[in-house]
């Protein structure tokens, strides 16, 4: 699951190329990796890719802060089902 | 009476210098420490040979120290520019060198890309830091020592060491440019739309008048100072001695945090892109939160679908919705308030008629005027709220700001908005489309011309065609179609246009083609491109 949100950020919403390549521990939020756009974006990729809703109050910093803050909330709302689709992916 | 924007801040300063004018959280600067820190930031820019009508840059998010900067630079007798930290620097460079920015003004965690920026805008010799910093950390600067052509840098301590008395006005007037507001250009570079003290002013009036603005007002738009939405939040809050209140960058990302913190922060009044209140009306839970206190909600920048709002005014049944339009080069110029209790819109609501002291009028293809329902034509405008031209472009304001083709009787400015229009029943103006390859997308301006012009600066495209895809939530995403000599990956045009453009004029879909179809006349076939 984290190759998959990290390919998907490094790919899709890195605009700094000096980023790169995207740790798991980087602090998306701090470094603008995620800005309110690239969020939105990544918030419905996520729900397309692993068959999850995330709830309005999930949308939270603590949630995004890093692709394995991204992927522990995840797994915290539906592990078996995001870790088949990760596994697929 | 005010006839220069600094003069709103003096006045409110007098009246009321114990009020609140900037909020950032539990932190404020009242009006009286305000404009004490803007008279300091004034004398350092002095003190940095900047003279009157000199143009200062901004570079910095919006913050309480950017809008002791904007008032710094004001008082100086300067012209500000913004300069959004998040742009490329070549995008930066090339705003400084065509307006000739030599002096910066920075917050802490700015200065050392301010610096960074000298080499290649070889005029800049000072960057000026501004405050307060409140937790704004200082960014790590360059390692090396200073070289003999970096600019000086002026630390916030040195600032608070200048006397807080004011600097005498001179001799400024309302017709001088009191800043400069860089929108994409269709030929490849941005171009700066000059706003004089008295063309704001005539918006910041309108404006207060038309929200009805009081001291209990707290005031919030989360558009950055590049962006002239801000014009409202920074200077009609000080015509009516409010407050501005500065949503913090991650909280305006996160809609139920940003529903939270205009509940707790009190916001009476927000105005913003439809983008932003969409976000807030589908993820922002707005039920969970006591917005009785928000009173007024104004919309502008791009058309506000429908469904969103709505969805918007059934959550906030007790507020005023106002549409705001103007392109930057006329302020807002007109305006339609919502009717209350309205329900079930289909379309998208008008645009409304004229603001107090302009006038909107349309002329149709044959020259007519747009007088009934049905006319279709451009839409045109004058007043004293009109820019003065484009920075360095007189070619280009000459096609912009035309001759009244209704005034035959004296020459006088009207500015022609490229956006097509309609009258409904009750005489309000809608917005029907553009004239042009220009397209929003958040609010902002977009030229194709300019992602295009970018494109080609690959030295593998051989030809680009940037088209825009309607989309709810953004306004438009931009869809590329190019033709490449040898290989070129999708990653490597983004990487290549996040170089130059910023994010929003980025890209969304890029799609490769053997050669770009034509149009029996040999232009690229824009239309047979947009239908696949």
């Amino acid at each position: 699951m984290e190759a998959v949100i990290n390919d998907y950020i490094s790919r899709e919403l890195v605009q700094d190329a000096s980023l790169l390549p995207l740790e798991n521990t980087t602090q998306l939020l701090e470094t603008g990796i995620l800005d309110s756009l690239s969020l939105l974006r990544l918030v419905i990729f996520v729900q397309e890719q692993f068959g999850i809703v995330v709830d309005d109050l999930d949308l939270v910093p603590e949630h995004f802060a890093s692709v394995d803050d991204i992927c522990s909330y995840l797994r915290s709302v539906s592990g078996g089902k995001a870790g088949q689709a990760s596994a697929r992916g | 009476m005010a006839y220069l924007l600094q003069q709103l801040l003096t006045d409110s300063a007098a009246r009321a210098p114990e009020r609140p004018a900037v909020a950032v959280g539990e932190r404020s600067l009242s009006y009286h420490e305000l404009d004490r820190l803007s008279n300091q930031v004034a004398r350092a820019l002095v003190a940095q040979g900047v003279a009157p009508g000199d143009r200062v840059g901004i570079l910095a998010p919006k913050s309480a120290a950017a809008v002791v900067a904007v008032y710094g630079a004001l008082k100086a007798g300067a012209c500000y520019v913004p300069l959004d930290p998040k742009s490329p620097a070549p995008r930066l460079t090339a705003i400084m060198a065509d307006s000739g920015i030599a002096v910066v003004l920075a917050d802490q965690a700015t200065a050392g890309q301010a610096v960074g920026l000298a080499d290649s805008v070889p005029q800049l010799r000072a960057v000026v830091v501004t405050g307060p910093h409140w937790g704004r950390a200082a960014a790590a600067g360059p390692e090396s020592e200073p070289g003999p052509r970096d600019p000086v840098v002026v630390p916030w301590d040195a600032v608070l060491a200048e006397p807080d008395e004011a600097v005498a006005d001179g001799q400024a007037i309302d017709a001088d440019l009191a800043y400069i507001l860089y929108t994409s250009g269709s030929t490849g570079t941005p171009k700066g739309v000059m706003i004089s003290h008295r063309a704001s002013l005539t918006f910041v009036e309108w404006a207060a008048s038309c929200t009805g603005l009081t001291e209990q007002d707290r005031v919030c738009s989360p558009a950055p100072l590049h962006f002239d939405l801000s014009v409202f939040d920074v200077f009609a809050s000080c015509q009516a001695t409010a407050c501005m209140a500065v949503v913090p960058e991650m909280t305006a990302m996160f809609p139920a945090r940003l529903a939270q913190w205009i509940e707790r922060d009190r916001i009476s009044v927000w105005y913003s892109v439809p983008s932003v209140l969409t976000m807030l009306v589908t993820y922002g839970n707005l039920r969970g939160f006591d917005l009785s206190g928000l009173r007024t909600i104004i919309f502008a920048g791009e058309v506000f679908p429908a469904k969103h709002l709505n969805g918007l005014m059934a959550e906030l049944p007790h507020a005023r919705f106002l549409n705001w339009y103007g392109p930057t080069e006329t302020n807002v110029c007109t305006w339609y308030e919502v009717p209350a209790g309205t329900t079930g819109l289909t379309a998208p609501v008008p645009i409304g008629r004229a603001c107090a002291n302009t006038d909107a009028f349309a002329v149709t293809d044959a020259g007519g005027r747009v007088s009934k329902p049905g006319d279709e034509g451009e839409l045109y405008v004058r007043g004293s709220g009109l820019m003065r031209g484009y920075w360095g472009d007189p070619a280009k304001t000459g096609r912009m700001l035309v001759g009244n083709p209704f005034q035959s009787a004296h020459d006088e400015l009207a500015y022609r908005t490229g956006d097509l229009v309609t009258l409904d029943d009750e005489g309000n103006f809608v917005f029907l489309g553009r004239r042009d390859g220009m397209v929003k997308t958040r609010g902002y301006r977009v030229e194709l011309g300019e992602v295009e012009t970018a494109l080609y600066g690959h030295p593998a495209v051989r030809e680009a065609v940037v088209l825009p895809v309607p989309d709810e939530l953004l306004g438009s995403r931009l869809r590329a179609f190019i033709s490449a000599e040898g290989e070129l990956t999708r990653e490597e045009v983004l990487d290549h246009c996040r170089r130059r453009l910023p994010a929003y004029m980025v890209p969304d879909v890029v799609e490769f083609c053997a050669a770009l179809p034509r149009t029996s006349t040999g232009k690229i076939d824009r239309a047979l491109l947009a239908g696949t």
